[in-house]
């Protein structure tokens, strides 16, 4: 990834976005349970943002099978 | 047939564009000449720039006398002190700079435009393209949001100007095969990412989307420059926080971590898609097609980012719908694009071409004219502009002879827009008068910098950097409190009553109100000392 004239495929930024959106949803679940210590639920806020975590997820699948054309 | 229907639209839609772009002349005439504040806070950025001017910083102990600091960076401020020093503390110039700024915005827009598109297909028909590119400009002129707050002496569009340069020049840097040009060109972009960093703090969601292209296109490249541009910038960051004793740290950056409020974000961005969908249609439509079919440009990361990051930031207490004015000037060059290149063959699908070009010639200019009756904003009653609204059939909807396309009720809506009469000027002159009574070495609290200004006073504190630090507990307001309890203030002139609660009790304690004055649709409360205070 660090050479010289290395771009991104879309099938890498695919498996970027997945790997980010999981590490988003994941990270907005546990800052949940770890500020409310379990209790309150999720917010409206934290809701949107669980969403827009899925919606990377899901961009990221949607360009895995562009291949190795440059992103 | 089609071809002329085509004009006859494209004409349409510019004339209703070059008419946003009148009313946006007439405002910036109308607010250069207004001597006193029009909207909240100009006066305090005036003060910055008096301060800068006499090589002192507006980064200080906001807790003792005179109460006064700033949350804002630097740059925009210092760039108007030669004009401190040659016209002195005057309101025109900052206004003048602002409005300057977004014309050469709106010109990079179009720039950018004519360049995309010629760069895809050289042979794309020039006259057609160039009228879209001067169509895109007038996009970021003629928007509700951008035209609020283009005029005004504040920091926020000048930093709108400096992030467009920057993602316009490095919009190619990547294909640039010479290496010193390269990095000359890198260099350059990243400058104008710090300069528009250092005019206001915003420029931060830019910066993020410039980060993320460059690491698509070439990470070792992004994390190099990265690096190096994180390095100036916070080198720059840690002398002004030493050089302060910590206050531009204190003032610029825990004061700006606010309350969210989802509600206000939602009405925001509610109020953003229902006024700029016709020509955000074809921004997504430009992603879309970038994300699978092409290469994802600087713009359309731009875009997503500063629309995605502005959409929450909008939720913080003291935003508007001004945090939107770096995704217009984005979806500007986006939807451009888009026209440009349907209009002119240059997609490159080869089935779909002369069908898309068909449709183009009729739908292009009909999402120009919808985006123009979606943003549409004129005053009704001034010379002109009374024909003009008669003709249309458009009323006040606004209360202060002027329609806007929200009709100033979403929750944190800039009320504003609208043109000073004489009788404000009049009004801010009796509110002077006021203030002019009372003995020189009385002070006088105002909640606007204006009026002292106006009367040769020193300005005291800066309302709503005393609030938002005692939101966060970063401020005692114990030595203003005891000040007022003194009855130390001749006078007091209230606006938006954004001091925090100690200080907003003691005023009604021990201060009583003996007029209002109204200026610009705000009532200014004159408060004199009480004779006896208030019993708690």
């Amino acid at each position: 990834m660090l050479r010289q004239n290395f771009s991104f495929t879309k099938r890498q930024l695919g498996y970027l976005l997945i790997g980010l959106g999981i590490i988003a949803f994941v990270g907005i679940i546990s800052v949940d349970i770890i500020r409310a210590g379990g209790e309150g639920g999720i917010g409206p806020a934290q809701r949107i943002a669980l969403g827009l975590a899925g919606l990377l997820v899901l961009l990221g699948i949607s360009l895995i099978p562009l291949g190795d054309r440059l992103a | 047939m089609i071809q002329t229907l085509n004009r006859i639209l494209i004409g349409f839609a510019f004339l209703l564009l070059a008419y946003l772009f009148i009313v946006y002349v007439a405002y910036a005439v109308n607010l250069i000449q207004f001597p006193f504040d029009y909207d909240q806070g100009e006066g305090f950025e005036l003060v910055d720039v008096m301060m800068f001017s006499q090589f002192k910083f507006p980064y200080a102990d906001i807790e003792s006398y005179p109460f006064y600091g700033s949350i804002y960076p630097p740059l925009y401020h210092v760039i108007l002190v030669p004009l401190a020093w040659i016209f002195g503390a005057e309101y025109w110039y900052g206004r003048l700079f602002s409005f300057i700024t977004t014309l050469i915005t709106a010109m990079l827009i179009g720039y950018a435009v004519y360049k995309e598109t010629i760069r895809r297909t050289p042979d794309a028909n020039h006259f057609i393209t160039r009228w879209v590119a001067v169509l895109a400009g007038l996009v970021f002129l003629a928007s509700n949001i951008v035209y609020h707050i283009g005029p005004l002496f504040r920091q926020h569009i000048s930093m709108v100007m400096f992030e467009t340069a920057a993602v316009v020049v490095l919009a190619h840097v990547n294909e640039i095969q010479h290496t010193r040009r390269r990095r000359y060109v890198l260099f350059v972009g990243f400058a104008l990412l710090i300069a528009a960093g250092y005019t206001k703090q915003l420029a931060a969601f830019t910066a993020i989307a410039v980060l993320i292209f460059l690491f698509i296109r070439n990470p070792r490249r992004a994390l190099t420059w990265g690096a190096g541009f994180t390095l100036v910038g916070m080198g720059i960051f840690a002398a002004l926080t030493i050089l302060t004793n910590g206050h531009w740290w204190t003032q610029t950056i825990v004061a700006n971590v606010k309350d969210f409020d989802l509600n206000q974000a939602e009405g925001l961005f509610r109020l953003f898609i229902r006024t700029h969908l016709w020509l955000v249609i074809p921004a997504l439509l430009m992603i879309v097609y970038e994300v699978y079919l092409d290469r994802i440009s600087i713009y359309a990361i731009w875009f997503v980012v500063t629309l995605g990051l502005s959409a929450y930031s909008a939720g913080t207490w003291g935003a508007g719908d001004s945090y939107y004015a770096t995704a217009v000037a984005a979806m500007a060059i986006l939807s451009g694009i888009f026209a440009a290149r349907t209009l002119t063959n240059g997609w490159g699908l080869p089935r779909f071409t002369r069908i898309l070009s068909t449709l183009g010639l009729i739908v292009i200019p009909l999402l120009y004219i919808e985006y123009a009756v979606g943003v549409f904003h004129t005053p009704t009653t001034e010379f002109f502009f009374r024909q003009v609204t008669d003709a249309l059939n458009i009323e006040d909807n606004t209360g202060y002879n002027y329609y806007d396309p929200d009709g100033y009720i979403t929750l944190a809506y800039a009320q504003i827009g609208h043109f000073t009469t004489d009788a404000d000027i009049q009004n801010g002159n009796r509110i002077v008068d006021h203030i002019a009574a009372i003995p020189p070495d009385v002070p006088v609290l105002s909640e606007e910098a204006a009026f002292s200004f106006a009367t040769d006073r020193e300005v005291i504190t800066n309302p709503v950097v005393l609030y938002i630090l005692d939101q966060v507990g970063a401020y005692d307001s114990s030595e203003l409190v005891a000040m007022i309890e003194a009855q130390d203030f001749g006078l007091i002139v209230l606006r938006a009553q954004f001091f925090p609660p100690a200080v907003n009790r003691a005023i009604t304690i021990y201060y009583e109100e003996t007029e209002r004055i109204p200026m610009n649709g705000f009532d200014y409360i004159i408060l004199y000392p009480r004779d006896e205070p208030l019993i708690e």
